[in-house]
């Protein structure tokens, strides 16, 4: 289970790297754009002249601005398709329409139901938004990847699903868009109500960040981080930007609310002698992290990087440090790790915690107009001069946060192995092993698990000529339209039999139909030429057909002839036939022997691989350097006991070696809990073998031969 | 190729009794059977397979039939999961 869900976070980590490769481009184009058309920016460095409203310079930065801005504006859509597309498995295009149909249809009907409640004003103040012109509640990124979640489970759910024949228009991937608008209705309705519930609990937040001092701004700069993810920071931390909760002053004669507001009214104020650092320290804080913290961050992700993958995350990295780090914008660099490394996530967040509470006991008054890169410290820090800003304390905690960063970082990520950019199991190694010619295809489906081959696209693709005769392949309403290479190695009959009731020649170009049930028909033809069986239909076809009987894979199995077990504990030998539980004495199982042990050890027979500990720890799967497939289970109906009185020490997918020990068990409590604790080790792959022999008798002990198989 | 899907209502779950009796079963079918835990696909006539799928009591999994007489193979499935998982 937590294997399992490890995985699951790892796909939705990798769906999320094609919309965020996009972020670093956009952020600097938001950044440098945003900067430098801020009216406050601009009159503060008397730029007033140079870059003026309606001129070429302004119109060229506020297109920068506004193209990099509609990129984080509508990153919720983008996260919607792009996860979408990461989590299908199949017919991708077809997940990012549900995507984006899944987001509309979800922010249009709690727009509706914003509009039946009395408009935006009935809502809760900065809890809704527009999103492509949709009036919505605030959900951020979060939004999009409910959506995009959903949509995926939706479509790997239903993207084959058969109608029917009536219906069968509607069926396989047309299901998709369907099914999904009507769940995304109800989820839509759904958020309505359970959305605002969240973000007034984030505003109770607000309230008890304020009443407690230098600990209040480190929670404070947690909470802001944690609520990235969801999208969530800003209806918590603009309260204290721009109302009173960040504090009322009266600057120049004139009442200021809010800490930003505080900050570029002093910025203004000729009078000014040094910044509120009570309004600032919900500002400051960001600078040290974002600009020296994340960046050495993605340095260590860097050097943790497989040496073979470094220039392609490096690339990526870097990118995302440097936006991080000259524009404060971090999702894309967060991003790369949230998801892979949760537990790093919570640790970013105590530290930027940290460096907004050391940021308010140096006095660091640094403000910012919408986050803590290096372009806002040059404008609003350093320009100021440190008497007003006390800057160089940004500095000074930035150096040392890079170089906690870097090491807590590296440290996390080699120790417990989490898979950062370029450290990800290789897809490669699969499809290698998936190219391997159809000798090996049984070794193979031992790491594949995939057995059983799909007939009817076995004898589509033959029809077809095989797979090298494939240009193409698609599908209309109810005909399969293929290009071939060489139209004379079709033959009609095959596709017959799998089902067509009609094919049409025309040049190069194949029509088989099939009826509205084509599409399923084609996304399982995709699923088959994906596999290694399409590249031997000939084989796979001839042994179906005629059953040949498979010898010459019994006797070349291994390659070696005979190969051997040995004693899998000291105790006495049991024929497999004497066993008192019908499962073995069958053989139901496969050919072995087992072994009445006289103490509580389990040992390998064998070098090989461990497949799987079973979760109640009474049985072990084994698969031997020569591809024999055993099963060693303690006892007698013991999985009853649920794992009590048994210890592993293996675990799965681990190498072993002849007489490791593998699992220990208290052999007296298992006796009194009135069990057996007769072992038997069974060959689950018997039938490949010529023969399974048991030549053990009497006693034996570990490491003696005690099967022979042929 | 036919599909359906069955919740395992055995406590104990596919444990190698059970897998045993289920890899005998479809053995002796002409259909090719296959049954798909979560992601996992594996081939119902692979005892060692089906352990690995960890199948526990209440997961549900698909079995899927291809071949030969599929609606003699899907009874017979069926009536294997029904009256023994």
């Amino acid at each position: 289970m937590k294997d399992k869900i490890f995985g699951v976070l790892q796909r939705v980590g990798r769906s999320f790297m094609l919309p965020i490769a996009l972020l670093p481009v956009a952020g600097l184009l938001l950044g440098i754009g945003s900067s430098f058309t801020n009216p406050t920016t601009l009159e503060t460095y008397g730029l007033m002249g140079i870059i003026t409203e309606g001129g070429i310079l302004y119109t060229i930065l506020d297109i920068m601005s506004k193209t990099g801005s509609v990129v984080f504006d509508n990153l919720a859509l983008l996260f919607a398709m792009g996860v979408a597309i990461g989590m299908a498995k199949k017919e991708k295009e077809v997940a990012a329409l549900s995507g984006a149909i899944g987001y509309l249809i979800m922010n249009t009907a709690i727009s509706a139901l914003i509009s039946a409640k009395g408009g935006v004003e009935a809502m809760a103040a900065n809890s809704t938004t527009t999103s492509l012109g949709i009036t919505t509640l605030q959900m951020g990124v979060f939004g999009g990847i409910i959506v995009g979640l959903g949509v995926a489970a939706l479509h790997n759910r239903f993207y084959k699903i058969q109608l029917p024949q009536v219906l069968a228009f509607f069926g396989g991937t047309r299901f998709v868009p369907i099914v999904t608008s009507i769940v995304y209705l109800i989820v839509g309705i759904i958020m309505f109500y359970v959305w605002p519930v969240v973000q007034g609990g984030i505003a109770q937040l607000g309230q008890l960040v304020l009443g407690s001092g230098y600990i209040g701004t480190w929670i404070y700069g947690i909470i802001e981080r944690a609520l990235i993810p969801f999208g969530l920071h800003h209806v918590f931390y603009m309260p204290f930007w721009q109302t009173e909760l960040g504090g009322a002053m009266i600057i120049d004669g004139v009442t200021v609310q809010g800490a930003q507001n505080i900050f570029f009214a002093e910025l203004a104020s000729k009078a000014t002698e040094q910044f509120s650092v009570s309004a600032t320290r919900f500002m400051s804080g960001k600078f040290p992290f974002m600009i020296f913290g994340l960046p050495a961050a993605a340095f260590a992700m860097y050097k943790a990087a497989r040496p073979e993958k470094k220039k392609i995350v490096g690339g990526l990295l870097l990118s995302a440090a440097l936006t991080s780090m000259l524009t404060g914008i971090t999702e894309p660099l967060e991003f790369t790790f949230l998801f892979v490394a949760p537990v790093m996530y919570v640790v970013h967040c105590v530290l930027a915690g940290l460096s907004y509470m050391l940021m308010h006991i140096f006095n660091v008054g640094v403000g910012m107009t919408f986050s803590g890169g290096a372009i806002d410290l040059t404008l609003f820090g350093i320009l100021q001069g440190n008497e007003k800003s006390n800057w160089i304390w940004i500095v000074v905690v930035g150096l040392v946060y890079a170089v906690i960063y870097y090491f807590v970082f590296y440290f996390m990520i080699t120790k417990f192995n989490f898979k950062t950019p370029g450290r990800e199991a290789d897809d490669e190694e699969t499809k290698l092993y998936a190219r391997k010619d159809i000798n090996a295809r049984k070794d193979a489906a031992v790491v594949k698990e995939e057995d059983g081959f799909d007939r009817v696209s076995a004898l589509i693709l033959k029809g077809l000529g095989g797979k090298a005769n494939l240009a193409d392949v698609d599908c209309c309403a109810t005909r399969l339209r293929v290009t071939v290479s060489n139209p004379d190695l079709v033959q009609d009959s095959l596709l017959r039999e799998s089902g067509a009731s009609g094919v049409i020649h025309k040049g190069n170009g194949v029509q088989v139909i099939y009826g509205p049930q084509v599409s399923v028909v084609k996304s399982n033809l995709e699923d088959f030429l994906d596999t290694v069986d399409s590249d031997s239909v000939d084989i796979l076809l001839g042994e179906a057909v005629f059953e040949a009987p498979k010898q010459e894979n019994k006797t070349n199995k291994s390659g070696l002839g005979v190969m051997e077990l040995y004693a899998h504990m000291n105790g006495a030998v049991v024929l497999l036939e004497n066993v008192e539980d019908e499962a073995f004495s069958s053989k139901v199982l496969g050919d072995g022997i087992a072994i009445e042990p006289a103490e509580g050890k389990l040992y390998a027979p064998c070098d090989g691989k461990v497949d799987m500990v079973f979760d109640t720890k009474h049985a072990i799967n084994l698969v031997s350097k020569d591809g024999c497939e055993i099963l060693l289970h303690i006892g007698i109906d013991t999985v009853k006991l649920s794992g009590k009185f048994f210890e592993s020490h293996v675990s799965d997918g681990q190498e072993i070696h002849k007489g490791d020990l593998l699992i220990s068990f208290d052999i007296e409590k298992i006796r009194n809990a009135g069990y057996k604790t007769t072992t038997p080790m069974i060959i689950c792959n018997t039938d490949d073998y010529n023969s399974v022999e048991a030549i053990g008798t009497g006693n034996t002990t570990v490491g003696e031969k005690i099967i022979e198989i042929k | 190729m036919k599909t359906f899907e069955y919740t395992i209502k055995d406590e104990l779950g596919i444990h190698a009794r059970p897998a045993g009796m289920l890899a005998k079963t479809a053995k002796a079918l002409d259909s090719e059977i296959s049954i798909t835990k979560g992601e996992k696909t594996v081939g119902a006539v692979k005892l060692m397979a089906l352990m690995g799928l960890g199948v526990k009591c209440g997961d549900t999994i698909t079995v899927t039939i291809n071949g030969g007489d599929e609606d003699a193979s899907e009874k017979a499935m069926k009536q294997f999961f029904e009256s023994n998982l």
